[in-house]
């Protein structure tokens, strides 16, 4: 599946600002708003907090997945942030979160969502992988290496 | 020769009727009642009681009911209802019609059943144990035509016909046996389902062959090789032509059926290529079944298949033993008693083919001795393919009446036979040698539940999760609940037993199958914290208690 069409260089970047989770969840919603198609920014944060109130989407080596559905968006909208410092993110290994990927999915539409990523996720199990991202300079880079096929 | 062939049989119910077809058809559909329902009497029968195949009673229910036994039988104020005619082919054209029909939804059915994926991960296995068992099961086909004098020479049409009879395997009878003792994922059960499916092809392919060697070869003198390997060989073109076609726009059609809206027109639609397809082949002087086999094969990838099945299903769970109760009408019990000495050879032989023929090559696979008689017994029991093979035959002239015989209850033994032969080697460790690996990893997810009902109520909403990804859900079996979940090349078995639920994938989709079944368990949870307020039924409204008493 080709997910890196749903990313473009606005709702990409390599230098994300945000030391703590809550706004380390803003700022990644802002980067998806920033592709257009979320008609509500309140409801979409809302869900994304909801969804980590029940199980934080840090995941270990420095991964964080927050992902939510909800009805602001009609399409499955996504967005990918570096860390460079790093932030606290409940992760299962406690880990801070390095690489964010959030999508945003239509509640009542079927799709391949969750499918969506879980295959960011794969691409990104290497270490080399990671390495790779955490290497990009400017969004247009991390775009490239995001769209290069898998190693 | 060819007493079913087109021309040669002017439309004999007109004529019978002077016009009028009332009493024809009342008479035709008369005959069908009868074969349904002794078809499914006989079937359920040997089923339940003898715990054999169905489609074992539903032969001998046909050869009971045929023109040549109580068929034969005046009936008051109709005469007898399977009236057997002075010469030619014991039945009707309509009911050898609605047989073939029956033949090609079956082999329209195989090929959609057959797993390409599957096929080429486990070709290399299932290829040699598949070519292994057709080499010594032609030789033995041959072999026996020849010592009982049934044939003068090696490619004589009836010895080729022995052979071709010979070569078939079954897919579903090995099938059930393997669930049954939960042992189709295991690497034998793998290799007897891929080798039983190539046997079928090249069975299906060789049939082709054969009569197409019978229609040139009338006059009695034998074919001269070079005008065989010919013959062989454009049958061995349009095949893998047909295939390739077919496997490459398989995607496609899939989609332009996905594109009626309805799945039940889809599955119309699809059959009805498939018997236009089967036409086309016929015209090239290939066996019809060859072509419903190649259609099925093609859509078999795409992520409909199931869907289509469905109704198509339901056709051929009423058509099927129709079919094969036809087939033992076909029978004349007298010409079987005389050839009872050679049929009993004849399977005998053909059981040995199978067991050296495909046991030898899994051997040298890596399987252990325990490994490679499982697999030769497993591709033991000829099936439906070799019946379809066995009524063509006899239908094109190619076989008489005592070879077909001898191959109907040589398919018919081998079916009662194997399986049990099949149950018992089962029992037992690894069929592996050791030190030999497995097949491709697969991952496995279970999770056990606190209750079986919140277990039955989970594997409803895994279902939903995938259904909500855009994945095709399809029942497998009902009890124990199992489900395959597919979309393109992903396949997982999802399965339910007591209170714990089983999840299984190869290990290349593992993570989308934990991603899934995380975030429904997440949703559970609030759908748990609901569910605690509910404990007061009163509070719902709807005076749930106060009118009960």
């Amino acid at each position: 599946m080709d997910f890196t069409r749903v990313l473009t260089e606005e709702t990409v970047s390599v230098a994300l600002r945000a030391g703590e989770k809550p706004a380390a969840i803003e700022e990644m919603l802002d980067l998806v708003m920033a592709g257009g198609g979320v008609r509500d920014r309140a409801a979409a944060l809302a869900a994304l907090l909801d969804r980590e109130a029940r199980m934080s989407t840090g995941m270990q080596h420095g991964m964080a997945l927050p992902h939510a559905k909800t009805d602001a968006v009609d399409h499955l909208r996504a967005a990918v942030g570096i860390s460079p410092e790093g932030i606290p993110f409940d992760s299962l290994d406690g880990e801070p979160a390095r690489i964010l990927i959030m999508t945003l999915s239509p509640l009542n539409r079927t799709g391949p969502h969750i499918q969506f990523l879980a295959e960011i996720g794969r691409l990104l199990s290497s270490p080399a992988a990671r390495a790779r991202v955490l290497a990009a300079r400017t969004p247009a880079e991390l775009l490239a290496i995001l769209r290069e096929p898998a190693a | 020769m060819n007493p079913i062939g087109g021309e040669a049989m002017p439309l004999v119910l007109a004529a019978a009727g002077g016009g009028d077809l009332g009493p024809a058809m009342q008479r035709f559909v008369l005959q069908m009642a009868v074969i349904l329902l002794a078809a499914r009497l006989g079937g359920r029968l040997t089923e339940r009681w003898l715990r054999l195949p169905a489609v074992v009673g539903e032969l001998v229910a046909g050869i009971l009911i045929g023109p040549y036994l109580l068929g034969g039988w005046s009936v008051p104020g109709l005469g007898p209802l399977f009236p057997l005619p002075a010469e030619g082919f014991p039945i009707t054209p309509e009911l050898y019609a609605i047989a073939t029909l029956a033949s090609l939804l079956l082999l329209f059915l195989a090929g959609l059943e057959t797993d390409i994926d599957l096929f080429l991960r486990f070709s290399g296995a299932g290829s040699l144990v598949g070519l292994g068992g057709l080499v010594l099961s032609m030789a033995a086909g041959i072999g026996t035509a020849l010592v009982f004098g049934l044939a003068d020479h090696a490619l004589d049409p009836a010895a080729l016909f022995l052979g071709v009879v010979c070569c078939a395997a079954s897919v579903g009878i090995p099938a059930r046996v393997l669930a049954e003792r939960r042992r189709t994922d295991s690497p034998e059960g793998v290799t007897i389902l891929t080798g039983a499916v190539i046997s079928d092809v090249f069975g299906v392919v060789l049939l082709a062959v054969v009569i197409a060697v019978a229609r040139a070869g009338e006059g009695g003198e034998p074919v001269p090789w070079l005008r065989l390997g010919g013959m062989a060989l454009r049958a061995v073109v349009i095949w893998v032509a047909c295939t390739v076609i077919g496997v490459v726009s398989g995607r496609r059609i899939g989609r332009a059926l996905k594109a009626l809206g309805s799945l039940d027109v889809a599955a119309s639609v699809a059959l009805g290529l498939a018997l236009l397809l089967a036409g086309a082949i016929e015209s090239v002087g290939l066996a019809m079944i060859l072509g419903a086999y190649l259609l099925g094969f093609s859509l078999s990838r795409t992520d409909m298949v199931h869907e289509i099945r469905r109704p198509l299903r339901g056709a051929a769970q009423v058509l099927v033993p129709v079919f094969f109760c036809v087939m033992g009408m076909l029978i004349d019990p007298a010409v079987l008693w005389g050839v009872v000495g050679a049929g009993l050879v004849f399977t005998a032989v053909s059981l040995a083919a199978k067991v050296v023929g495909c046991g030898l090559p899994a051997w040298f696979r890596g399987f252990n001795l325990r490994g490679a008689l499982r697999i030769g017994m497993g591709m033991s029991p000829r099936g439906e393919v070799a019946l379809i093979a066995a009524g063509i035959g006899l239908s094109s002239g190619v076989a008489g009446p005592e070879v077909f015989g001898m191959a109907v209850g040589m398919a018919l033994l081998t079916v009662v036979i194997a399986p049990p032969v099949l149950a018992r080697l089962l029992d037992g460790g690894s069929g592996l040698r050791r030190g030999v690996a497995a097949h491709e990893p697969t991952a496995e997810i279970a999770l056990d539940l606190p209750s079986a009902d919140l277990a039955e109520f989970l594997l409803g909403r895994v279902q939903r999760i995938f259904r909500d990804e855009e994945f095709f859900v399809h029942a497998l079996s009902d009890t124990p609940p199992v489900f395959q979940i597919r979309k393109d090349d992903m396949v997982f078995t999802l399965e339910l037993s007591e209170a714990r639920i089983r999840l299984t994938c190869p290990k290349r989709f593992e993570h989308i199958a934990r991603m899934m079944v995380l975030e429904e368990l997440l949703s559970l949870k609030d759908l748990a914290e609901a569910a605690a307020q509910l404990r007061d039924p009163a509070a719902l409204g709807g005076r749930l208690v106060d009118r009960l008493f």
